[in-house]
């Protein structure tokens, strides 16, 4: 008997560790003079990972490298993998800018790498173009400007979606708070009240991380009487809170999320979507296939056979963007002229974006501020155009 | 705080069955079976991935998923009452730990990190108590877990196939000795614990988040119950899946405590073996 007791007391703390697996990450070695070295930080093995931004700015290289490179000079691109473990995320970025002496970091996507490094890359000079930001760390920097709109902004256009276009009222929020993102989702939430002089009618910001259960997070929401739900979740956790909510008969209730759960995956896991789930899309809508905005981009990452995603999207984004803006560049290409070209850039518009991108000398960079409305509804599995036009935050 | 009670019965249930089967394996091979629930978690990802990659019927590929994790778990026994037949209870649990851990890794690369469609068997609620919802899930898994812990109690007590596998643990050589057939027993033992957990998180998971970490970390609310009835006790493994499913419900309507709930099965743990052990004498219980 004691045995058993001492062996659960063991295990309850070693069944603690989850297990990740590893995905290859392939990035060459070298640099000299030659090539111009441009690195990214991301999550490519761990819990949670992101390796499509990293591969489709990679792939937007490779063709810039097929075609004469930029000035006669090939681009050298280091996608770093940071485990989604701190430890590695600022050995990553020590060993691209500090070792390989990369001038730029293009095309990141990490849940933590914004966090852990950018006192770094303002120390060392050198900016960095998120693929796909996500902490708060990555729009307010002054070293770092993401292509994607972000998680905050997102919420305030989901809410914005929810109030005006749809006309809901008594809208709660289930918040899932990792780390020191609550600040950021409350500013978020309190720049919509601003707008519309609305209030959420209940908030929740206790809602866990990967938990296994939601459904007296749900029993909650409804007896407090929401209409609606707006929620930060990740694809599982969604999907686990919609099923609650089908458990509990729940049907009429109209779902704001965020880009985070915008995938093919997540639409054929959902059958019943209660009254809708809408999502105002961080990039144009990748999953209407005919539209001229995202074909280039679509060429591009089916001929690399890289997923279509809003991840890819992102990571493209960014690495076209540094190509235009190292191309303007007269003379050598190195740090300080990469630093003072995106200082000194011009607005570039995509038709994959709402919002112009711009770096510039801003102390945060959180200006992309338009999304475009899509929505999943119950039998479809199939995300659909909620809109014609961008949807964005109006301009105070 | 009665609406998250019942909430979280359906979580309850699940727990109460794999209480139920932790606490069999237990008494019956000494094991504390740490990969009970990694087990049915890949069963049931075998199904959807058959459902989907193969097109077969739902029900088709929930019966071969329930198959498979209780031949899982059949090879698993096999294994240690081959080798670890003399080994001490802390050894024989220890393997289960890595084996834990390795099928977690393996569904991570056989069908990647993200979230599986699963299809609900059973949909929908069943019905509803004062407004508050009951879903069939619940129902389901709460009479399948008392249905389960009275079969069991049955088949130990009044046939001869239990009185073997009692004799079995209680004194295995001269059970032996006497010509019953401890491997077998044994391996029957654990096939029918990993059928029963597989087909419990099969019915339980369409319905709440699904992916392989916690699903197979379901077994630290499990061992949770079973260590009320101190992993001999099935009856008491019940009322603790239960009462812990129920507790961790009602405590997440209240916004101040909602952030207890998820280290309530450890409270628990930690609560249950310090009581056990109060009368020891620091000397022996070291």
């Amino acid at each position: 008997m004691r045995k058993i007791m001492r062996c659960v007391a063991v295990a309850a703390a070693v069944t603690l560790v989850a297990a990740g697996c590893a995905n290859g990450s392939d990035s060459s070695s070298g640099g000299g003079s030659g090539p111009i070295v441009v690195g990214s930080v991301n999550a490519l093995s761990g819990a949670a990972t992101f390796p499509e931004a990293s591969a489709a700015a990679k792939a937007v290289f490779d063709a810039a490298n097929a075609s004469g490179g930029v000035n006669g000079r090939q681009i050298q691109y280091k996608a770093l993998d940071d485990k989604g473990d701190p430890a590695a995320a600022a050995a990553a970025a020590r060993e691209v800018v500090g070792a390989d002496n990369a001038v730029a970091l293009v095309g990141s996507s990490s849940l933590i790498e914004c966090e852990i490094n950018s006192k770094y890359y303002e120390q060392q000079k050198i900016l960095s173009i998120q693929g796909v930001g996500v902490d708060p760390s990555c729009f307010n920097s002054p070293n770092i400007s993401p292509a994607n709109v972000g998680p905050f902004h997102d919420m305030t256009l989901t809410l914005l979606y929810g109030s005006e276009v749809l006309k809901l009222d008594k809208i709660c929020a289930l918040l899932e708070i990792a780390g020191n993102t609550l600040p950021s989702y409350q500013a978020a939430i309190d720049e919509w009240s601003k707008i519309t002089g609305k209030k959420l009618a209940y908030m929740d910001a206790t809602v866990p991380y990967g938990g296994s259960d939601y459904t007296s997070y749900i029993v909650k929401a409804r007896s407090a009487g929401c209409k609606a739900i707006t929620v930060n979740p990740v694809e599982p956790d969604s999907i686990g809170q919609l099923k609650a909510a089908t458990a509990q008969g729940w049907n009429d209730v109209t779902w704001l999320l965020l880009t985070s759960v915008y995938s093919e995956n997540y639409a054929k896991a959902i059958s019943n979507a209660g009254a809708g789930v809408y999502v105002p899309a961080e990039f144009y809508p990748f999953t209407d296939a005919a539209s001229a905005q995202t074909k280039e981009w679509r060429d591009l990452m089916t001929k690399n056979n890289i997923p279509l995603t809003s991840f890819s999207q992102g990571g493209y984004l960014a690495a076209k963007y540094f190509l235009q803006v190292i191309k303007g560049i007269k003379g050598d290409i190195n740090r300080e002229s990469v630093t003072k070209a995106l200082h000194d850039m011009q607005p570039i518009s995509d038709p994959m974006v709402g919002t112009s991108y711009t770096f510039g000398t801003g102390q945060t960079h959180h200006d992309n501020t338009a999304g475009w409305p899509i929505k999943l509804m119950s039998g479809t599995n199939k995300w659909e155009l909620a809109a014609t036009d961008w949807l964005r935050i109006p301009k105070n | 705080m009665l609406q998250g009670a019942l909430a979280g019965l359906a979580a309850g249930g699940l727990y109460a069955v794999l209480a139920v089967c932790l606490t069999l394996m237990s008494r019956l091979v000494r094991v504390v079976n740490f990969s009970q629930s990694a087990t049915g978690m890949f069963g049931c990802y075998v199904a959807v991935w058959l459902s989907i990659h193969i097109g077969l019927p739902t029900w088709a590929a929930a019966v071969v998923g329930i198959v498979l994790g209780s031949a899982l778990s059949a090879l698993l026994g096999w294994i240690i009452s081959t080798w670890l037949a003399e080994a001490d209870i802390g050894t024989r649990s220890a393997v289960t730990v890595a084996v834990l851990l390795l099928l977690i890794s393996l569904s991570f690369i056989l069908f990647g990190n993200k979230p599986q469609p699963f299809h609900p068997l059973l949909p929908g609620p069943a019905f509803s108590v004062n407004g508050v919802v009951v879903s069939q899930v619940t129902v389901v898994t709460v009479v399948l877990s008392v249905l389960i812990a009275l079969g069991c109690r049955a088949l130990l007590t009044k046939t001869s196939f239990g009185l073997e596998l009692r004799a079995l643990s209680e004194r295995p050589t001269t059970a032996e000795l006497m010509g019953i057939p401890a491997k077998p027993l044994a391996v029957a033992v654990w096939a029918a614990t990993g059928l029963l957990s597989t087909l419990v998180i099969t019915i339980v998971a369409p319905s709440q988040s699904n992916d392989a970490t916690s699903l197979s970390m379901l077994v630290v609310p499990a061992s949770a119950a079973a260590l009320l009835g101190g992993f001999r006790r099935l009856d008491l493994a019940v009322v603790g899946g239960l009462v812990l499913g129920m507790a961790q419900g009602a405590v997440a309507q209240v916004d101040s405590l909602s952030v207890v709930r998820y280290f309530l099965p450890f409270l628990v743990i930690v609560g249950l073996l310090l009581w056990s052990q109060r009368k020891e004498v620091w000397d022996v219980a070291r």
